[in-house]
């Protein structure tokens, strides 16, 4: 076996190990046989069992769809725009789907199915909006891309207040969405991800069966499309898949920050750049991330739950500006990749 | 083989290439010669369908490649660009696969055959014991052997090189240019490669083509080619041109600067 799939095993076990943490951490030893048959036959038959099956293994499958889908839509925006920085959280990705999503909401009163429609075109809004803007502050001359995080970073800033500035108006409804707009996993938003699933799954297709082509895209454009890549139909294809998906999980549990960036960082030494290895990686990493971030969340404040939101944006911001370190400001950084 | 017929393209209002017309022969290692901004770089970007051509046409064995599919181009024509970026931690093995992509399903990879060719390419370029190594971390030529085993996985007839010894020292350069000579000679490749070196063309190249502001002055035998009236007129330069072990050397005369001592 190569070593390649000797990593992919290993964290598969880690995942596995994490889901079973997450879902039974502090219950009761001596109930865990009650729980497991619980959940085998999908019925509970006592209180902690109606935890086990309606509130934990909700918030495990939130944890595992959003963390999965940021990491590896963050793999794919990073090897696309060539920038270590880039993930649906600084792209604008983010906090377009949640301007679009409260705005639907709060001003035209959409129902759940529409805000979902609402947040997949804020998630393509918001990148659009980062890249017009980068654009305008003159990109081509910034072979680094540095000034297309920073646009990402105004556009996020800007549709962030304004997402504020509509929840401060309508006090009445704004308890519905202020914990959401922080990125919470919550087993009552469980109903969402039974509507949007689909969207992440089929992101995740479309990413997967691209990955050889955007593996050589890594290469430059010229090069890849010597080996026989149709660079600009790909490369929008893969661009409208990760920001989709991303859209769609803020659509559900609003945006989780920061997994998208953080994820690839760790995928990268040891499934490489390739993206027919390093996406399923990315994916269970990024799984793994979401469940782990969501078990600190719930259990680290203890009788307190805190926003899954909060403690990956916490992580992710001491990670951020370990990456800006060591690409930017360390001497004789390197070129993005 | 391969043919430019009148092709002229042009970055925006700069013209590029003018009515270049070549017959590229078979088989042959065919030098692109000439001066700093040419037209050198761009003659083979037109011919990958990089650079537009606003007239003209290119053909393969007769066969226009206009309109022809990426993947379908690419099982034809193999391209070595002139800056290769490898991202980190990406492995030899792991290049060379990538290069057969256009004989790959959109669900597959490759085949054992192609396996077996990617073996055999890395025994070529004298890499086999690499193929697991991170590329970013080979040396300067055996990085450079490693594009060209890719270009080489890719398995077709024609293989255009931009400055394929760029940033390698003498030892280097004529290690890959005899390597280039083992593709054609007994790999029977169509080689096209933009040279600098006036005396590494004469030592590795069969025939020449010569250029200057986007035109092509002559293309020929390396003989009929590399003269002094030609060079001189390419490059303004007086260049003394003589025969030495069976290949032309090319000796630019001093043009007013300090000699050496």
């Amino acid at each position: 076996m190569d070593r390649r799939s000797l990593h992919l095993l290993l964290i598969l076990a880690m995942l596995a190990i994490v889901l079973v943490v997450h879902l039974f951490f502090g219950f009761h030893a001596a109930d865990l046989p009650n729980l497991i048959a619980a959940l085998q036959r999908f019925e509970a038959q006592s209180y902690e069992e109606a935890v086990l099956l309606f509130q934990r293994l909700p918030r495990t499958l939130i944890a595992i769809y959003a963390g999965g889908i940021a990491a590896a839509s963050g793999f794919v925006l990073q090897s696309l725009v060539r920038n270590p920085l880039a993930s649906p959280a600084t792209l604008g990705v983010n906090s377009g789907a949640a301007l679009f999503l409260v705005a639907s909401a709060l001003l035209f009163g959409a129902s759940a199915e529409l805000q979902g429609i609402a947040a997949l075109a804020g998630a393509l809004a918001g990148f659009l909006s980062s890249l017009a803007v980068a654009r305008l502050a003159g990109r081509r001359n910034d072979p680094r891309g540095l000034s297309l995080i920073l646009s990402g970073a105004l556009v996020s800033m800007l549709f962030t207040g304004m997402t504020n500035a509509l929840l401060l108006s309508d006090p009445a409804r704004r308890a519905e969405f202020l914990s959401w707009v922080t990125g919470n996993i919550n087993h009552v938003y469980i109903d969402r991800l039974a509507m949007f699933w689909w969207i992440g799954a089929l992101s995740v297709a479309i990413l997967l069966l691209f990955a050889r082509p955007l593996t050589l895209i890594l290469l430059g454009a010229d090069k890849a499309a010597s080996t026989g890549v149709n660079v600009p139909l790909v490369s929008r294809f893969a661009i409208g898949a990760a920001v989709l998906g991303s859209g769609s999980a803020v659509a559900v549990c609003g945006p989780i920050g920061f997994v998208g960036l953080v994820v690839p960082h760790i995928v990268r030494p040891f499934m490489g750049n390739n993206l027919v290895h390093a996406l399923p990686a990315s994916l269970i990493v990024g799984a793994i991330v979401g469940l782990a971030a969501d078990l600190i969340a719930r259990e680290a404040f203890y009788p307190y739950v805190v926003n899954t939101g909060l403690v990956t944006d916490l992580i992710g911001g001491i990670v951020f500006i370990v990456i800006v370190k060591r690409f930017y400001l360390s001497p004789g950084s390197r070129e993005a990749s | 083989m391969l043919e430019t017929r009148h092709v002229s393209a042009a970055y925006g209002p700069l013209n590029v290439l003018s009515d270049v017309s070549v017959r590229f022969s078979k088989g042959r290692l065919t030098a692109i010669v000439g001066p700093n901004g040419c037209g050198k770089s761009s003659l083979l970007k037109a011919i990958m369908g990089f650079l537009p051509i606003s007239a003209g046409d290119i053909l393969l064995e007769g066969v226009p490649l206009h309109g022809i599919s990426r993947k379908a181009l690419a099982r034809r024509i193999a391209y070595l660009p002139q800056d290769c970026f490898c991202p980190d931690y990406m492995t030899l093995g792991e290049l060379i696969e990538l290069a057969g992509y256009s004989r790959y399903s959109l669900t597959g990879g490759p085949s054992a055959q192609d396996r077996d060719l990617f073996k055999q390419v890395l025994e070529t370029v004298g890499l086999s014991d690499r193929a697991g190594f991170p590329v970013n971390k080979l040396s300067g030529g055996q990085r450079q052997r490693a594009w060209i085993a890719m270009v080489l996985a890719q398995d077709t007839d024609v293989i255009l090189m931009d400055e394929p010894v760029n940033h390698l020292d003498m030892k280097y350069q004529f290690a890959v240019l005899e390597l280039v000579r083992e593709l054609i000679e007994t790999h029977g490749k169509t080689v096209i490669a933009v040279l600098h070196d006036l005396n590494l063309t004469t030592a590795f190249a069969d025939e020449v083509v010569l250029m200057q502001s986007g035109r092509c002055i002559t293309a020929g035998p390396v003989a009929d080619t590399v003269t002094s009236d030609n060079i001189e007129q390419v490059f303004g330069l007086r260049t003394q041109i003589f025969p030495r072990d069976g290949r032309l050397v090319c000796f630019p005369e001093r043009i007013g600067h300090a000699s050496v001592a």
